[in-house]
């Protein structure tokens, strides 16, 4: 059972500054509860109450404390989106294969839709492996990067070049999966509904949403570093 | 100065054995005769930012007073690090060492 009083109310304040990450906000409460009742029993002096304002004292301000796991929790937060852009272009790749396969099992002819369609075919490939490209260099570029212990203008200047990187393979992907729907209309414009054109238009909502996703979450990653950056501009570190 | 050491201080506290939060900062405090008495919570960003670097192992165990603790541990990687700081520590505590003892009271040359 919960015991209330100093402790309580103290990892209660400590978790609320860490609501910006519930995962990182629970393991944290936990540990430094078990640290401050550790503490606790350890006071020689016998007198509760005080062993506890001490214990919370000799932790120091949960704000403070807060910062220094933002950074930690931005720096994982950042690789998180390093490595989903690499899964999300994996998984557009895949959507994509698995339509042509299905358009050639299907015997579908190749040819519809005439130049408009070689041009979009064209700008598909291109923007495809562009984005490719620049996610693996993006993913390659956080990953090599340290954690360091404050948010440090150096660290805000990487951060904000792996935004710019990832960006540019968003917007890349962006580009190929609207070449995508535009050749999947030009296929199925037309033709009859059937069970036929489940699969290309499965395949599209996947890439769809793969994209849409890797936009939300740059998009998160950009707003947490900006919100980090004010928090670390208004108040100094805890040593 | 501590600041910059911190990693260093902590992988140093772990290279003797496993040890959770509270204990590491003790460790700290003991081996440094107290002169290095941080506020304790600056040590839980650190262990957390040196776990995500894979130079500590963090596992979660029961204690014997019924609550969940998280014990860390230095990995492989953390003790090569670890003998690699020490290596640079005691190249420039030699350098400053001798430093100071090469140096004279300053006389006016007047």
């Amino acid at each position: 059972m919960a015991e209330p009083g100093v402790i309580s109310e103290y990892v209660a304040r400590l978790a609320g500054e860490l609501d910006f990450d519930p995962a990182l906000s629970r393991a944290v409460r936990r540990e430094v509860e078990d640290h401050l009742w550790e503490a606790v029993s350890a006071d020689p002096t016998g007198d509760r109450l005080e062993a506890e304002r001490r214990a919370v004292r000799d932790f120091g301000d949960p704000h403070a404390i807060a910062a220094q796991f933002a950074v930690v929790s931005l720096a994982k937060r950042a690789r998180r989106v390093g490595f989903a852009a690499i899964l999300v272009i994996v998984a557009v790749f895949i959507a994509m294969k698995t339509r042509l396969t299905w358009y050639a099992v299907m015997e579908c002819a190749t040819d519809q839709g005439g130049p408009l369609s070689e041009i979009v075919l064209s700008i598909d490939r291109y923007a495809f492996w562009l984005s490719a490209l620049v996610g693996i260099a993006g993913w390659m570029y956080i990953d090599s990067r340290g954690i360091p212990a404050a948010f440090t203008p150096e660290y805000r200047t990487q951060l904000r070049r792996f935004a710019i990187v990832c960006s540019a393979a968003a917007g890349a992907l962006l580009a190929s999966v609207i070449s995508d729907g535009v050749l999947t209309s030009l296929r199925l414009v037309g033709t009859r509904w059937s069970l036929d054109m489940l699969i290309p238009l499965v395949s599209m909502a996947i890439e769809v949403v793969c994209a849409g996703g890797l936009v939300v979450s740059i998009r998160g990653m950009a707003q947490r570093t900006a919100s980090v950056g004010r928090a670390a501009r208004m108040g100094p570190d805890a040593i | 100065m501590l600041k910059g050491h911190l990693d260093m201080i902590v992988l140093a506290a772990l290279s003797a054995g496993p040890a959770h939060g509270y204990a590491v900062i003790e460790e700290i405090k003991r081996r440094s005769a107290g002169a290095f008495d941080l506020p304790e919570g600056t040590i839980y960003p650190v262990l957390h930012r040196l776990e995500d670097a894979g130079l500590l192992a963090g596992r979660w165990v029961t204690a014997d007073s019924g609550r969940r603790r998280r014990v860390y541990s230095i990995t492989k990687r953390g003790k090569r690090e670890l003998d690699e700081r020490r290596a640079v520590w005691e190249q420039f505590s030699d350098a400053i060492g001798s430093l100071f003892r090469g140096s004279r009271p300053w006389q006016n040359p007047a």
